[in-house]
């Protein structure tokens, strides 16, 4: 079982349909869900007890991205000075088509104008619950 | 509408992370609506690195190749840091980010061709495309021959699998005993000039056995580019990119156009008419440029092509194109708008690239409005006419 502090705000009051995932003790850390709801897929993470749900196919060739690798990825900004560095470890999903990165959290496209509709996830009763 | 979202189909699945690029996964979405379609695959791609080569090469290049082999590389080109150092500027840009891209092996070709999509895959070289800059030319023979003994004994008489020749430009007369040696066999369907860091560009008269060759036998003739990674007879000089997505971004349509100018200037379709070219892995949206840029100059320099019987966008009009690697048109008419600007919908050929990391999803191809008659002809009838794929079983 995953501690409550890793949990996100508990979305239980979000609006939207309740999908349960998966019992929590299938749905360990490190391990990904490709939910289908309708005609729309819907890719699941648990990132280390913490977990994450955002729109399933890659808006440029509609790749799966429930299979995309979870890595970190090089900034350069003000904060960083305009130097090169390594930074969102384990968070940035990566695109297994032609290698598009997402924040997981946000949905948020590096480098582009370009935001992925991201879900509410929780556990109730044992199990994973995903809000649409 | 509620009462549909209360009918909605659920499923949750669990699922592992891609350490090699998703592939034809996407199919499934367009499954019924290809079904109709005779579809080719332009530009196709399967494993021929040098350890392929070996056991094909003919006399002391063969001993030469498995020493190097030995010394360098044992078995794995990443291992080698000569061959990296290629690469070396552009390592981080172009090996840090999973999917990494692969070579397929047959067995994967066919499971590939096995989902009963695609029609007929066009097997282009891959690691052999930089033979063309290749500083000793009897190298680059010598390995053109092994890839095609190979391609054909591994390759021949496989369902829907057809074969490009790959051709040394640089000696002509080699490049013509290969065509003569394969150009009645039923599965070879194209001879391939790799294009880039040819010097003098492909047009010129020292290729002409090579044209002549591939007319004779019917075969039509693809320029297939490749990542210019170390040579300085390019259409831009290699030193010009600090990044690899530059070389990639320019490297491709400039050798294209270059190419092209070079051909139709040196009044190639007027000795050749029947002669048919196609360029591969170059995109498209320079096509219109290179034509109406060429037929403006023509009117001032008419008297440099005295060759030439109509201007060249006549000519470049007959070329056929491979869509890959397909430019990111922002709307999804663009496509449209810009195959009839250069008046491709009979000459526009789909072609994935599959299975490299830049490879196009067949999805990419579906999302562009098109006509269903331009569907049909882009997704394969205009690739049957090209390769001649109805006269050869």
């Amino acid at each position: 079982m995953t501690t409550p502090a890793a949990q996100p705000p508990a979305p239980a009051e979000a609006e939207g349909r309740r999908i349960p995932v998966a019992a929590v003790a299938d749905f360990p850390p490190d391990t990904r869900m490709e939910v289908k709801v309708g005609n729309a897929l819907i890719a699941v993470f648990n990132i280390a007890g913490t977990y994450r749900a955002i729109y399933g196919r890659c808006p440029h060739q509609f790749a799966l991205l429930s299979r995309g690798r979870l890595q970190g990825t090089v900034i350069c900004n003000a904060q960083t000075n305009w130097e090169t560095e390594w930074a969102h470890e384990g968070e940035v999903l990566v695109c297994p088509g032609h290698a598009m990165e997402y924040l997981v959290k946000t949905g948020q496209a590096i480098g582009y104008n370009l935001k992925l509709r991201t879900y509410p996830v929780y556990e109730e009763d044992g199990v994973v619950i995903l809000v649409v | 509408m509620p009462s549909e979202i209360e009918d909605l189909d659920i499923k949750a699945t669990k699922v592992d992370a891609a350490f090699t690029p998703v592939q034809d996964q996407d199919l499934d979405q367009y499954g019924e609506a290809l079904a109709q379609y005779t579809i080719v695959d332009t530009d196709v791609h399967v494993d021929d690195t040098l350890m392929r080569m070996v056991d094909y090469m003919e006399g002391h290049y063969q001993k030469r190749l498995q020493a190097a082999l030995q010394a360098d590389f044992r078995g794995e080109p990443g291992n080698s840091l000569r061959n990296m150092i290629a690469h070396v500027n552009w390592l981080g840009s172009s090996y840090d980010k999973p999917p990494r891209a692969k070579l397929a092996t047959k067995t994967e070709l066919m499971e590939r061709m096995q989902l009963g999509i695609i029609n007929y895959s066009i097997l282009f070289p891959s690691e052999l495309l930089p033979i063309a800059y290749l500083p000793d030319p009897k190298w680059a023979a010598a390995l053109a021959t092994a890839y095609n003994a190979f391609m054909v004994d591994e390759y021949g008489n496989l369902p829907g699998v057809k074969i490009a020749l790959v051709v040394s430009p640089n000696l002509p007369d080699h490049a013509v005993e290969q065509i003569a040696k394969y150009g009645n066999h039923k599965d070879v369907v194209a001879v391939c000039v790799p294009d880039v860091g040819v010097n003098p560009p492909i047009g010129d008269r020292k290729y002409w056995p090579i044209f002549e060759a591939a007319d004779h036998y019917n075969l039509p003739i693809a320029l297939h580019g490749i990542e210019a990674l170390v040579h300085d007879n390019y259409p831009l000089r290699v030193s010009h990119f600090p990044t690899l997505m530059q070389v990639h971004s320019m490297g491709f349509p400039f050798t294209g156009m270059l190419q092209v100018m070079s051909v139709v200037c040196e009044g190639v379709p007027v000795r050749f008419p029947k002669l048919k070219f196609c360029v591969l892995e170059a995109g498209l949206t320079w096509i219109p440029f290179i034509m109406y840029r060429l037929d403006t100059a023509y009117r001032q320099y008419r008297t440099e092509l005295p060759a030439l019987e109509q201007k060249p966008s006549d000519y470049i009009r007959e070329w056929y194109w491979g869509t890959h690697e397909l430019e990111a048109l922002p709307k999804r008419g663009d496509l449209r708008k810009l195959i009839e600007l250069y008046q491709g919908e009979d000459t526009t050929m789909w072609a994935s690239d599959w299975p490299h990391l830049e490879r196009d999803l067949i999805a990419g191809f579906m999302r562009y409005d098109l006509s269903e008659t331009q569907r049909r002809k882009i997704l394969g009838e205009n690739a049957v006419r090209f390769f001649n794929l109805g006269d050869r079983p």
